[in-house]
């Protein structure tokens, strides 16, 4: 039987329109340009709309006087400053509080996941519920909640809560307050102390695994490490003459002079941020021990290892390859939700430059894109740190 | 043989060892509670020290609770002079009850909230009743058609000629919906099927059966049209918009639009041509790696700026645009995981059965895809719900905002942890009904890939 087949020709126009490549190349010109025109009716809208309002785009605005005082900031702010300065005032707020409340809620949730798995049915229940209750309300909400719930309603200076019965560390309604450290002239030698104890330690340690891993001689090096890290720095320190020293918040008048104070703002923000993500902190570590199969701690067992060690060479390792990536972005979520201190007036970044900066400027493009481009840039940081170490611990497959 | 007992002519006699003690108990309560609660002296410390905490929160908890409330009360003041001291305030929760739920909507006008939420759960229940017929279409109408009547019951006041065609249309739409439900319950049968049979052209061909059909929705759309031509409700700015109502409008408006456009960026940051997805990928990482808070201030300052002028866009509709592109890029990278979990084999399959490009996602990959994702998807539902309360900080008055208006009404000043208290359990009873359900759907759908 004869096949008839269809002539072919370059030039016939529904080959064309079925060839992937054309039509590749016409949908991406069609996406392209829409976008385009899209993007040029906005722009064209704003700058009508900036010429008619009088406006004027451009950064210069930055170097004008703000005007306006910031409640809390650790850094020499002063209402006569300038806008960029405010911008940095706000950068350095909410680096500080997103950067505690890592710490802390990693630390806690780490806690409560272990919690989670314990064999006390009644421990396991206690943490679930915990994770349930927190996990399932908004964090705007429990932010308030501390706030007006505990931090809002401390006592006065006279009467303030004093932690841990130490009158050096008080709590009142005009923040919490603490010691601060005062280094001496010879401190910087302990500093640096401090550092060649701990490559030291490292160093010393790498030794003793390589000797391990030859010779099969374990050499318990926990406490000299120990030593190198204390003992090093403290010696350098007590031989200089101690020179550190701590100034203490004392109660003078109407109000505690001296040391360090944070506002109860900023405690009802770091409690609810830490403890609001620890739940989610803990749901990850929960998740990724249990992804380890029960057959590596039998294996384990029947090696010998003590459970505190197969918990520490076995399990954990290889749950910290389902731990890591979602705690990636766990962390660039607490940096974004420390946002919502706002709501409780602690001068964060949005408070200061993009609510309060912007309404007495009005210059909404240039700040929206700068507090956007600030924390693109924290969340790619992030990201790409972890992403490095991420790749180290993976399973290195063939 | 000296040792073993004899008798006394010297026949060996059997003389049992005695019996061990029985083992501990391993069923029962006591053996449940030795084995779960003091399995050893650290379970045994950690089980009391649990006691004790849940005792004193509560004992905590039930005073506060239930010992201080004041019931009855029509001030704040009231209840602090209260025979129990400091009482708490309960009857402030009960006496702005209804603003927590509608906000500050006119009260003689708050039966049209409750209709169009009885429309919606009468139109979304025959999705749980086995017998009904193309519950796909009604699933998405109730998504995509809905929200115009909707749209119009809160907000009342003239239409225009958009309005007027849509409303007509969705409201035809929900009048066949249960037509065609009562059909399938009572009939076993679907409306479109009982409509060829009745008109007779069940002897005819298959392709003419959909005329009967299109000429009685016809018929059922102008009839409509023209009996509510007339027909006009009060307005109701959405300023007066509030309480769970708006944090309901808000984040159904988002969780409804994000699958789509979620679907379709992740597609896009997929594709195989560069422009569309880097287009793609620009779009999601820079909405991913901003706070809402941010993407909500921008909507209200520049928004107004994008638009061409005498167009204004409220309060609400420019949050409404920010919480929706919030949460597509969001699902984008959800449902990028699940499309990632597919694997290569199925692409393959899907393209050597010759299916298109869409055809081969829309039948082979996605669905799969998506049941891999539940729980992820829900999560992210759950989390856009939660975060609709950051529209209280640019000045909405949802259920967050509603309840720090009250603290400020004279009457009721400073009464904060009460309604905190209220709206808490309101969120919690939202986000666990969400993740139960999501549970449930998991298990179900997941009954073929259980060994």
């Amino acid at each position: 039987m004869a096949v008839v087949e269809r002539p072919r020709s370059d030039s016939d126009l529904s080959s064309i329109i079925n060839d992937e490549r054309y039509r590749s190349i016409f949908y991406q010109i069609l996406v392209f340009g829409i976008i385009f025109a899209v993007a040029a009716f906005l722009v064209n809208n704003t700058l009508t709309n900036m010429a008619s309002q009088g406006k004027a785009a451009g950064f210069d605005f930055l170097l004008g006087t703000a005007g306006f005082s910031i409640a809390w900031t650790p850094l020499d702010y002063k209402p006569n400053d300038s806008y960029l300065f405010v911008y940095w005032v706000g950068i350095v707020n909410t680096l500080i509080i997103s950067g505690i409340s890592i710490v802390l809620t990693t630390i806690l949730g780490f806690i409560i996941g272990i919690l989670r798995l314990s064999k006390n049915w009644l421990i396991t229940q206690i943490a679930a519920w915990y994770v349930e209750v927190l996990r399932n309300t908004p964090l705007l909400l429990q932010i308030i909640f501390w706030y007006l719930g505990a931090f809002a309603n401390l006592p006065r200076p006279k009467q303030s809560v004093e932690l841990f019965g130490a009158d050096w560390l008080v709590l009142n309604n005009r923040g919490l307050y603490f010691p601060n450290a005062e280094f001496g002239e010879l401190f910087w030698m302990t500093a640096v102390g401090m550092v060649v104890g701990v490559v030291a330690a490292i160093w010393y340690n790498q030794r003793a695994t390589k000797r391990q891993l030859e010779t099969g001689v374990y050499v318990p090096t926990w406490w000299k490490i120990l030593a190198i890290v204390i003992g090093l720095p403290l010696a350098i320190f007590l031989v200089t003459g101690m020179p550190l020293s701590w100034e203490l918040p004392v109660l003078k008048g109407f109000n505690y002079q001296g040391g360090t104070f944070i506002l109860p703002a900023m405690c009802s923000v770091l409690v609810a941020l830490i403890i609001y993500h620890s739940s989610y902190v803990a749901e990850m570590v929960r998740a990724g021990i249990m992804s380890v199969s029960h057959g590596q701690t039998e294996a384990a067992y029947s090696l010998g290892l003590r459970p505190s060690w197969t918990m520490r060479l076995v399990i954990i390792p290889q749950a910290m390859r389902a731990i890591i990536p979602p705690m990636i972005s766990l962390w660039m979520n607490v940096v974004k939700n420390s946002s919502l201190a706002i709501a409780i007036g602690f001068p964060d970044l949005v408070a200061v430059f993009m609510q309060t900066s912007l309404n007495q400027s009005g210059h909404a493009i240039e700040i929206v894109a700068m507090v956007m481009l600030f924390y693109m840039t924290v969340s790619l940081t992030i990201s790409a740190c972890l992403n490095v170490y991420n790749k180290k611990i993976q399973l290195t497959e063939r | 043989m000296t040792d073993a007992p004899t008798t006394s002519d010297g026949l060996l006699v059997f003389k049992p060892k005695p019996s061990l003690p029985p083992p501990p108990a391993t069923t029962g309560v006591i053996g449940w509670m030795r084995f779960n609660l003091f399995d050893g002296i650290y379970s045994s410390v950690t089980t009391v020290i649990g006691v004790l905490l849940i005792g004193y929160i509560a004992m905590g908890f039930y005073e506060w609770a239930f010992v201080r409330a004041v019931w009855e009360a029509s001030s704040r003041n009231e209840c602090r002079l209260s025979p129990t001291e400091f009482g708490t305030c309960w009857a402030g929760v009960d006496f702005w009850f209804t603003r927590f739920i509608y906000g500050r909507y006119p009260d003689a006008e708050v039966w049209r909230i409750d209709l169009a939420a009885l429309i919606f759960i009468l139109w979304m229940a025959p999705l749980w009743l086995p017998r009904v017929t193309a519950k796909v279409v009604v699933g998405l109408s109730a998504v995509m058609v809905f929200p115009f009547l909707a749209g119009y019951l809160f907000l009342g006041g003239e239409r225009n000629w958009f309005m007027e065609i849509m409303v007509a249309l969705s409201l035809t739409w929900f009048l066949g919906t249960m037509l065609h439900v009562a059909v399938c319950l009572l009939l076993n049968q679907g409306l479109g099927r009982l409509t060829v049979r009745l008109s007779g052209f069940s002897s005819r061909d298959d392709r003419f059966h959909k005329y009967p059909v299109i000429v009685l929705a016809l018929i059922a759309y102008f009839a409509v049209y023209f009996l509510i031509a007339d027909w006009q409700m009060v307005e109701v700015v959405p300023n007066q918009w509030g309480g769970l109502f708006l944090t309901l409008v808000i984040s159904g408006i988002g969780i409804a639009s994000a699958l789509p456009t979620g679907i379709v960026l992740a597609l896009g940051r997929r594709s195989q041509m560069p422009v569309v997805r880097v287009l793609c990928v620009a779009f999601i990482e820079l909405f991913r790696s901003v706070p809402l808070i941010t993407i909500l201030f921008m909507a209200t300052t520049m928004f107004p700026l994008f638009l061409p002028k005498g167009l204004v866009f409220n309060n609400l509709a420019s949050v409404i645009v920010a919480v929706c592109l919030f949460s597509a890029a969001y699902m984008a990278e959800t449902v990028r995981g699940g499309l990632q979990a597919i694997s290569k084999g199925q692409y393959e399959a899907a393209e050597a059965m010759g299916l298109s490009y869409w055809q081969s996602m829309g039948l082979i990959v996605m669905p799969q895809a998506l049941k891999l994702m539940i729980p992820n998807i829900v999560g992210s539902f759950i989390g856009l719900f939660k975060d609709t309360t950051l529209v209280s900080i640019i000045g909405l008055y949802d259920l967050l905002g509603m309840i720090n208006a009250i603290s400020q009404d004279p009457q009721w000043i400073g009464l904060h942890h009460e309604p905190l208290f209220t709206a808490a359990v309101l969120y919690f009873i939202g986000c666990l009904a969400m993740s139960k359900y999501s549970q449930h759907l998991e298990r179900k759908l997941g009954a073929g890939d259980r060994r």
